[in-house]
C-alpha cells in the first residue's frame, strides 16, 4: 500500500508544484503574492473543458489551448490590476488588488458557467496498469510526465535563454536591471505568462484526472500551492517543485497512516515546523540584511 | 429656496409613506370579516433564490390539496384558502412572513418550511401566537421540541438509517461496512453517528472509517485505504457531488463497491458527474418515489401529472399530505381553532398519505413507512430500487 499511496502523493504533488511555480516566479521578481494565480488555474481548467466539449479537442490540444488563453489572461491581469500600482503605492495595495482580481475571476466564471461541479467527458481512456503492487492509471502517467517535462523546460528557459537571464537579473535587483537596459515590464509580462501557462496545464490535467471542475476550485488549490511555494522557499524555482511534491506526499501519507480527519492539519503542521526550523523554506536563500 | 424645496419634498414623501402604511396597520387591528367564511392556511417556503427547488413543488402540492378539499365542499362547511408568500430561503423573510400570517392573516396553520433552520424560526413565532405549524421537510433535531403547536411530516434520519442498515445486514448480508464522513458538512457529521449506532446495534462491523471534505477532489488516499480494508459496502453520509467523485475514484482504482447514503445524495449532479460509476451502485433513501405507486399514491401522481405536466417529488407529496392531515384533524375536532384541533392532530395514527404511512409518536415525531431506496438506472433518476419497511424505533 505504501507504494500506491506514494504514487497518489506524487500525482497530487506535481499538480501543486505546477501552480506553485507561478507564485514563486512572480514573487521572485516583483515580491508580490499573486492571489489571482489560483483563479488562472481554474480558468485553464474551464478553457480545456470548453475545447473538449465544444470542439471535441483531444487532451493535448485542450491543454495547449488552455495554456495560450491563460498566458494572455495572466498578462492582462498584470497589466490591469498590478502594473498601475507598481512603485507608486505601498506593498499592500497590489496585494489587495490581487485579492480583488481573484474574486472577480471566480465570480465571473460562476456567472458564465454556473456554480455546479462539471465533469470532463472521457478524453483519455482510463487504462490502468498493474506494476507489482501499484495500480497506475494512464492519467497519472500523463500528469507525472507532462509535469516533469514542463518543469525541465522551465529550468532550461531560466538557465539558458536570454529572457531567462533577464528574469534572473530582475529577481536580483529590479532597479539595477532597468538601468542596465533590460525592459523590466516586458520581463514581468513574460513571467506572468509563463507562470499562468503552467497553472493552466495543471488545471486541465486536474480536471481530467479528478473529473471535477468548478468556479471556486482555484481558491483551495491556490492556497495549497502557495503553501507549497513557501515550504520550498518562495522565490526559488526548484524549491516550488520540491515544496509541491513534499506537500502532496505529506497530505496523502497523513491520510494513509494517521487519520483522514486530520489531513490538512498534519500537512500544514509539518509545514509550520519546517518553517520554524528553516524560515527561508527548504531551498530558499537566506537573506542577510545589511545593518 | 432650492434647499427648502428639497426639504418639503422629503417631508411630503415621509407623509405619503405614513399614509400608505396606515391602512395596512388599520386592517390588521380590525377583525377581518372574511376570516369567518374561510379557513386560512399559510405557505412557508422559497419560490425564488435559495431552496426554491423545494418550495416550488411544495406550493404545487399544497394548492392541489386545497383545490381537492374545496371541490368536495371544504372543511366544516368552509372553504380552505391558501396564502402563498415567498420567503426566499432567508431567515429574516420567513420571520416577517410568519408574523404576518399570525397577526394579519390570522391563519389556522402554517405549512412548511422544507428546511430545518427556517422551520425553527417560524415555529418560535407560531408557538408564541398559538398557531399550528406543520413542516413538510425539516429533518434536523430540535424542531418539535419547540412546543405543542409544532408538527412535521417527513422521513427522519433516525428512523430511516436504522431501517437501511437492517436491509444492508439482514437482507443483503453486507456485514463489513466502511463509513466515510465529510467533516465540513453539518448534515454528514450529524448522520454518521446515526449510522454507526445502527450498525453496532444490528451486529455489523465497521471495517474502515474515513473522512473527506466537501469541495475537495482528491480522494485517492481514502480509496486506496478502503481497498485494503475490503468492505462489502460503503456508507457515505455527505452530498451527491462528493459521492460521485468518490465513486469515480473507486472505479479508477478498480474497487467495485456499492455506496449507501441518506437523501443528501439526492441530486441531479450525482448522475451527471458520476455517469457509469454510480449507475445502480449508489443507493440512497428517501420518503417518496413516483415509481410503483400504492393505490393512494397512484391517484395523486396521475392528478399531479395532469395538472402540472411533471412528476411530483417528495416535497409536493409532503405538502399535499400536510393539508390533508390538518383538514382531517379539524373535521375530527369540529373546529378550525389551532388551540382545539392540535390535540386531534397529535393523535394521528397510520395515516395513509401519498408520501407514505404516517404515525405521530407521543413526542409528536413522525414515524413514516415505507423507506424508498433509490438509485440511478440508465437515464432514469431517481429510480426505485426497493421499498423497505421502517423498523420500529427503540425508545
Amino acid at each position: 500500500m505504501i507504494w500506491q499511496q506514494l504514487l497518489n502523493g506524487l500525482t497530487l504533488g506535481s499538480t501543486y508544484a505546477l501552480i506553485a511555480l507561478g507564485y514563486t516566479m512572480v514573487y521572485g521578481i516583483v515580491q508580490l503574492i499573486n492571489f489571482a494565480h489560483g483563479e488562472i488555474y481554474m480558468v485553464g481548467a474551464f478553457v480545456g473543458l470548453f475545447l473538449v466539449t465544444v470542439w471535441d479537442a483531444n487532451l493535448a490540444v485542450a491543454m495547449l489551448g488552455a495554456m495560450a488563453v491563460c498566458m494572455l489572461l495572466g498578462v492582462l491581469v498584470e497589466r490591469i490590476a498590478y502594473r498601475p500600482l507598481r512603485g507608486k503605492s505601498s506593498r499592500l495595495s497590489p496585494l489587495i488588488s490581487a485579492l480583488g482580481a481573484s474574486i472577480f475571476l471566480s465570480t465571473l466564471m460562476a456567472l458564465i458557467a454556473g456554480v455546479n461541479t462539471r465533469r470532463y467527458p472521457a478524453v483519455q481512456d482510463v487504462g490502468s496498469y498493474a506494476l507489482g503492487p501499484v495500480q497506475l492509471s494512464s492519467m497519472q502517467v500523463i500528469i507525472l510526465l507532462v509535469s516533469a517535462a514542463l518543469m525541465i523546460g522551465l529550468q532550461f528557459l531560466v538557465a539558458h535563454t536570454r529572457i531567462g537571464k533577464a528574469m534572473r537579473a530582475c529577481s536580483q535587483d529590479l532597479d539595477a536591471s532597468a538601468l542596465m537596459g533590460i525592459n523590466v515590464n516586458r520581463v514581468i509580462s513574460y513571467t506572468f505568462a509563463i507562470g499562468s501557462a503552467l497553472a493552466a496545464a495543471g488545471g486541465v490535467m486536474v480536471g481530467v484526472y479528478y473529473n471535477a471542475v468548478w468556479p471556486y476550485m482555484g481558491t483551495l488549490a491556490g492556497l495549497k500551492a502557495f503553501a507549497a511555494a513557501v515550504l520550498g522557499g518562495i522565490g526559488s524555482i526548484p524549491g516550488a517543485m520540491l515544496g509541491g511534491l513534499t506537500l502532496g506526499i505529506l497530505e496523502i501519507m497523513g491520510v494513509a497512516y494517521i487519520s483522514s480527519s486530520f489531513k490538512d492539519a498534519i500537512a500544514f503542521g509539518i509545514l509550520i515546523i519546517v518553517l520554524i526550523i528553516r524560515p527561508q523554506g527548504i531551498l530558499g536563500e537566506k537573506i542577510n540584511k545589511k545593518v | 429656496m432650492k434647499k427648502r424645496n428639497a426639504r418639503n419634498w422629503a417631508a411630503m414623501l415621509c407623509l405619503a409613506m405614513l399614509v400608505a402604511l396606515l391602512p395596512g396597520c388599520g386592517k390588521s387591528q380590525s377583525p377581518a370579516p372574511a376570516a369567518d367564511t374561510t379557513i386560512k392556511l399559510g405557505f412557508l417556503g422559497a419560490k425564488t433564490v435559495n431552496n426554491a427547488n423545494y418550495g416550488i413543488p411544495g406550493e404545487k402540492g399544497m394548492k392541489m390539496a386545497i383545490e381537492e378539499i374545496n371541490a368536495k365542499g371544504g372543511v366544516l362547511g368552509k372553504k380552505l384558502e391558501g396564502i402563498y408568500e415567498d420567503n426566499k430561503g432567508d431567515s429574516r423573510e420567513i420571520a416577517n412572513i410568519a408574523t404576518k400570517y399570525a397577526t394579519v392573516d390570522k391563519v389556522s396553520a402554517m405549512i412548511g418550511d422544507p428546511s430545518t433552520g427556517l422551520t425553527k424560526i417560524a415555529a418560535d413565532i407560531a408557538q408564541k401566537n398559538q398557531i399550528v405549524i406543520f413542516s413538510a421537510g425539516a429533518t434536523g433535531t430540535g424542531v418539535v421540541e419547540i412546543g405543542d403547536y409544532v408538527f412535521r411530516n417527513t422521513l427522519l434520519d433516525k428512523f430511516a438509517a436504522p431501517s437501511v442498515v437492517d436491509w444492508m445486514i439482514n437482507t443483503k448480508g453486507w456485514k463489513n461496512i466502511a463509513i466515510i464522513t465529510s467533516t465540513n458538512n453539518g448534515y454528514s457529521t450529524a448522520l454518521t453517528p446515526v449510522f454507526k449506532t445502527a450498525i453496532q446495534a444490528k451486529g455489523g462491523n465497521i471495517v474502515a472509517e474515513e473522512s473527506i471534505n466537501d469541495k475537495e477532489t482528491d480522494f485517492t488516499a481514502q480509496i486506496t485505504k478502503l481497498k485494503q480494508a475490503k468492505p462489502q459496502v460503503l456508507v457515505f453520509t455527505g452530498y451527491y457531488t462528493e459521492a460521485a467523485l468518490l465513486m469515480l475514484e473507486a472505479q479508477k482504482q478498480g474497487l467495485d463497491i456499492i455506496m449507501v447514503g441518506g437523501d443528501g445524495l439526492y441530486g441531479e449532479d450525482l448522475k451527471k458527474l458520476g455517469g457509469k460509476a454510480v449507475e445502480e451502485k449508489v443507493i440512497f433513501y428517501a420518503g417518496f418515489s413516483a415509481d410503483q405507486p400504492s393505490p393512494e399514491t397512484d391517484a395523486f401522481i396521475k392528478a399531479y401529472r395532469a395538472k402540472y405536466n411533471e412528476d411530483p417529488d417528495m416535497f409536493s407529496a409532503q405538502y399535499y399530505d400536510a393539508v390533508m392531515i390538518i383538514a382531517k384533524a379539524m373535521e375530527a375536532a369540529k373546529s378550525s381553532d389551532p388551540k382545539v384541533f392540535k390535540a386531534e392532530l397529535a393523535k394521528l395514527k397510520d395515516y395513509p398519505g401519498v408520501s407514505g404511512k404516517t404515525t405521530f409518536l407521543p413526542d409528536r415525531e413522525p414515524l413514516k413507512s415505507p423507506v424508498f431506496l433509490l438509485t440511478v438506472k440508465g437515464d432514469k433518476f431517481p429510480a426505485l430500487l426497493e421499498k423497505i419497511p421502517t423498523s420500529a424505533p427503540q425508545q
